[in-house]
């Protein structure tokens, strides 16, 4: 809640939105230290130096070393960089070694005004190079690992390229699996995951639009899209969003996630997340925008759609009939997920007479003896369930085995042993687990955990007629949403017939001509029909 | 903002806490009635119902115990819906009538008229239609409740498929729901039949555990030809040969075996696939008329006597062997009803009545009367279509 309230400020006054919060002694601090940062840098090098030391403290980890070089002058000079951010021998070698070592006798043969443009451009051997002179810049620059050389007498720094972290590097991705495709996921480093996108769009209209977001992280975001497939709109749209925000810190996507989205009071999410590169290219491929996160191997990508979260990438690696198959597979699994335990409570506290005689005798058989009514039976054993799931997430890997064996002892023998829960009711959650695991999207598969809950809440009181109730509130609620303009619903409601190619249904490659309708406005077209027999005439 | 979601919360609860759940019922408070039987009970004149229910405890497997799956309680009184209620002192929980597979009248109160306990049967809302409707032969409907079977645990369900098995490829057995019934009764120009039942065995030991503990049980259900109604009342029993013929003439037989005598000795099996029977009626001059008109076709399925089947014209006597023999029990069951029943239990004034409207106006009036002396003729056509896996027989090779 207090979130929200905060963007929601953070949109009508962006300006002041975080100063409120902050007390006043603070704010006086940061307006102070504001001021400072706008200031130019000066010539004198112990000045520069004093200065750069109060505005960082006595960090251990500031790394500031000065040195002489002997030209026309003695010429003093300081780089300064962050242990650890910065690679340490680039700056050794391609800074200290080559001014040190190869650029005096240049320096001593030239006349003193041309000693900056030397050391810029003939001893700095190192490809990105720039000359800054706020000390914002240079503070900002420091920060993210590159270092700064100060040279007395001029009131210039100029900034090195030096990033160089340790850096988890390019591995498989954890939370989405898949059998036949690319193995590569997202890490941490932005730089990283923008390559891995480029590295597979060699197109000149693959757009990286840099952001930097937080006041105190100052967390660099890549907007990515193709110009001349997605839809300018939408662009500008995520553009102004993403502009808005005005928080302290961004430490993973789902912050831009939440702040950016159209609808905060709602199970369902509109920004699609993986950690993928091939699905973020593939929805680039299609019109969408990517939103890159530094410090996350989780990427974004907007509009999203319901049935996006029902598509896994593998569905177009793998032949187009079964893929087909899977995603009905997948779409019987949600409703399943969400309906089993409701519908199970409906038709044995309400609608006995639905069941076929032998079922209802085995399920009376099942149930005798049982002491709760169904509804605090499912609510028992879908809330043990939940805590399992809950605790085998967040469980260091040592006890893991012991999670295990508790919970199925728990959750299934014991609790049917001593005649607290029916085996049936094991059934039932079981299945309920299992289907929910179908669901190829993590954060998708949260709104049906918790609006299962509410089904079973409403077939306990009103039976199946509040199943479908509730249903026709889900359909109500789902057809309302929107996903930066674009109906969650796209291709259902509105309707679309162009578009069912690749929603419920996957269509052979050769069917699939055009980008989603409402998303690839810009250039629909995706191929031109292949005539396979024409070919091979 | 914050008030209005507040406000629709509570509004929420309230709708469901105050009004959820008035008409839930979780099955470990219900009793599931299988059968149901009613007889008149001779002392009082009051009905005399019997319930069959399940005891689920015992049909889960983990927790079997000495007791039976299946009881049955008995309960008399002034009205069905009464018994009902008053079951309760006699029961721990809530008699549920919605899967009920039989509902069983003595032959008792069957002869005396069934109208008036099926008010009942169709106006509660528990019951539901696709139960099956019987009438006890020689017997009360008490009794046939009151015999364990023993592949089903509930005896109700056991006689309920055999009924559903039993229809498909047995041609004298039907099955009555209630819905056909209560149609029946209302129509004019047809009168109802119901399938019957009787037990056969020790009667008084069919209820014990002990007749199951032998490989011929003691008692056993079995289903019998039609009970025969006018009107509401059982007014006799048809055979099974007469059933069989009552079923052809409604063509209510999906598949059956037929068998006709050979020359020498040894029968001929005809295995019955497709049986068509329309009713064209006729009337002249006020006098009604009927033709039965039946197409069958047969597979040839056992032969015991030495044919030469490579002849068609051997085909073709068996087939009119096969004709006149359908045709005899059309005939058998068709004199029954006009001269031992007097109730046209085929439904021929339906017929009429669909067919020549404006002729039933003055035939319905007096239509038992004129059935008796109702003129039907028969158009039988009887097809082989396929001898089987071997031509002609090696009985004569034995020899």
């Amino acid at each position: 809640m207090s979130l929200s309230g905060k963007f929601f400020k953070a949109k009508s006054q962006p300006s002041q939105g975080q100063q409120n919060q902050s007390n006043q002694t603070s704010q006086n601090q940061d307006n102070q230290q504001k001021d400072f940062l706008k200031e130019s840098i000066q010539t004198n090098l112990d000045d520069n130096l004093t200065k750069l030391k109060n505005l960082l403290g006595n960090s251990s980890d500031v790394v500031s070393r000065t040195f002489i070089l002997s030209g026309k002058r003695s010429i003093h000079l300081a780089v300064i960089y962050i242990d650890g951010l910065a690679d340490s021998k680039s700056i050794q070698h391609f800074i200290l070694e080559s001014m040190m070592l190869k650029c005096e006798e240049k320096l001593q043969q030239s006349p003193r005004a041309e000693e900056f443009s030397i050391i810029k451009d003939f001893a700095i051997t190192i490809g990105e190079i720039k000359t800054v002179n706020t000390w914002e810049d240079v503070s900002n620059s420091i920060m993210s690992g590159d270092s700064a050389v100060l040279i007395d007498g001029y009131a210039v720094a100029i900034i090195t390229g030096t990033k160089g972290w340790q850096d988890r590097g390019v591995t498989e991705p954890t939370s989405q699996n898949i059998v036949r495709g690319p193995k590569d996921g997202f890490s941490e480093t932005l730089r990283t995951n923008t390559a891995l996108i480029r590295r597979r769009i060699r197109d000149v209209n693959l757009r990286v639009d840099s952001k930097n977001v937080g006041t105190v992280t100052k967390t660099d975001i890549a907007v990515m899209y193709i110009e001349g497939i997605a839809d300018p709109e939408i662009v500008k749209e995520v553009h102004s969003r993403i502009d808005k925000i005005n928080i302290d810190a961004i430490l993973e996507s789902g912050y831009i996630e939440e702040l950016i989205q159209d609808e905060t009071y709602t199970p369902f999410p509109t920004v699609y997340s993986t950690e993928r590169p091939d699905v973020i290219i593939a929805n680039i491929l299609e019109g969408r925008v990517g939103i890159i996160v530094d410090g996350t191997p989780f990427a974004l990508t907007v509009p999203a759609i319901f049935t996006e979260f029902f598509h896994a990438s593998e569905d177009y690696y793998q032949r187009a009939d079964f893929s087909t198959l899977v995603r009905i597979l997948r779409l019987s699994s949600f409703l399943l997920t969400l309906l089993v335990p409701a519908a199970y409570i409906a038709v044995t506290t309400f609608h006995q007479e639905m069941l076929p005689t032998r079922l209802l005798i085995s399920l009376a058989a099942a149930r005798e003896g049982v002491p709760f009514p169904a509804i605090v039976e499912v609510l028992i054993m879908e809330i043990t369930f939940e805590i399992l799931r809950e605790a085998g997430v967040r469980l260091p890997r040592a006890v893991g085995s012991a999670i295990s064996i508790v919970g199925a002892l728990v959750i299934g023998e014991a609790a049917v042993q001593a005649g607290l829960v029916s085996s049936a009711m094991v059934i039932v959650v079981s299945f309920t687990a299992i289907t929910s695991f179908v669901i190829p999207s993590y954060n998708f598969t949260m709104a049906v955990r918790m609006l299962r809950f509410l089904y079973i809440g409403l077939a306990a009181t009103f039976g199946l007629y509040g199943i479908i109730l509730g249903l026709m509130a889900l359909v109500l609620h789902m057809c309302s949403l929107r996903s930066f303009g674009v109906p969650y619903m796209e291709s259902f409601g509105p309707f679309n017939k162009q578009d069912q190619k690749d929603s419920l249904f996957r269509l052979p490659m050769k069917k699939m001509l055009t980008r989603p309708k409402l998303i690839g406005t810009a250039n629909n077209v995706r191929q031109t029909p292949v005539d396979q027999y024409e070919e091979k005439k | 903002m914050i008030k209005k979601i507040l406000l629709l919360v509570m509004i929420g609860n309230c709708i469901v806490m105050l009004s959820g759940c008035w008409s839930s019922k979780e099955i470990t408070e219900l009793m599931i009635v299988t059968g149901m039987g009613i007889d008149r009970d001779s002392d009082t004149g009051e009905y005399k119902v019997t319930v069959q229910i399940i005891n689920p405890g015992e049909i889960a497997s983990q927790t079997k115990t000495e007791r039976l799956e299946v009881t049955t309680y008995q309960t008399t009184g002034e009205s069905i819906y009464e018994v009902m209620r008053r079951f309760s002192t006699k029961v721990p929980r809530r008699m549920y009538l919605a899967h009920i597979q039989l509902v069983i009248f003595g032959e008792e109160l069957a002869k005396e008229g069934i109208g008036k306990t099926l008010d009942f049967i169709s106006r509660n809302h528990e019951f539901r239609t696709d139960f099956f409707i019987l009438v006890s032969k020689n017997g009360k409907a008490e009794e046939v409740l009151n015999v364990l079977t023993p592949t089903e645990a509930s005896p109700s369900v056991s006689l309920y498929s055999s009924i559903n098995v039993s229809e498909k490829i047995w041609a004298p057995t039907k099955g009555v729901h209630l819905d056909e019934l209560l149609n029946t009764l209302v129509s004019e120009g047809k009168h109802p039949v119901l399938t019957g039942v009787e037990v056969r065995g020790d009667k008084e030991r069919g209820d014990t555990v002990s007749s199951l503990e032998q490989i011929k049980p003691a008692a056993v259900t079995k289903i019998t030809g039609f009970a025969a109604f006018r009107n509401d009342k059982l007014v006799g029993w048809l055979t099974e040969n007469e059933s069989k013929g009552y079923n052809y003439i409604i063509n209510n037989i999906k598949s059956t075996v037929g068998s006709i005598p050979c020359e020498d000795s040894g029968i001929i099996a005809l295995d019955v696939k497709k049986i068509k029977t329309d009713l064209k009626t006729n009337v002249k001059s006020g006098k009604p008329s009927i033709t039965i008109k039946t197409n069958i076709e047969a597979d040839l399925g056992e032969i015991q006597c030495d044919m030469d089947l490579s002849k068609t014209s051997v085909i073709k006597q068996i087939e009119e062997d096969a004709a006149k023999q359908v045709q005899s029990l059309m005939e058998h069951s068709i004199t029954k009803a006009k001269e031992d029943l007097k109730s046209d239990i085929f439904g021929f004034g339906e017929t009429i009545h669909r067919q020549h409207p404006k002729a039933w106006k003055k035939l319905k009036g007096n239509w038992d009367e004129t059935f008796q002396d109702l003129e039907i003729s028969f158009d039988m056509n009887y097809e082989i279509r396929r001898i089987g896996t071997i031509s002609n027989s090696f009985q004569k090779v034995i020899k």
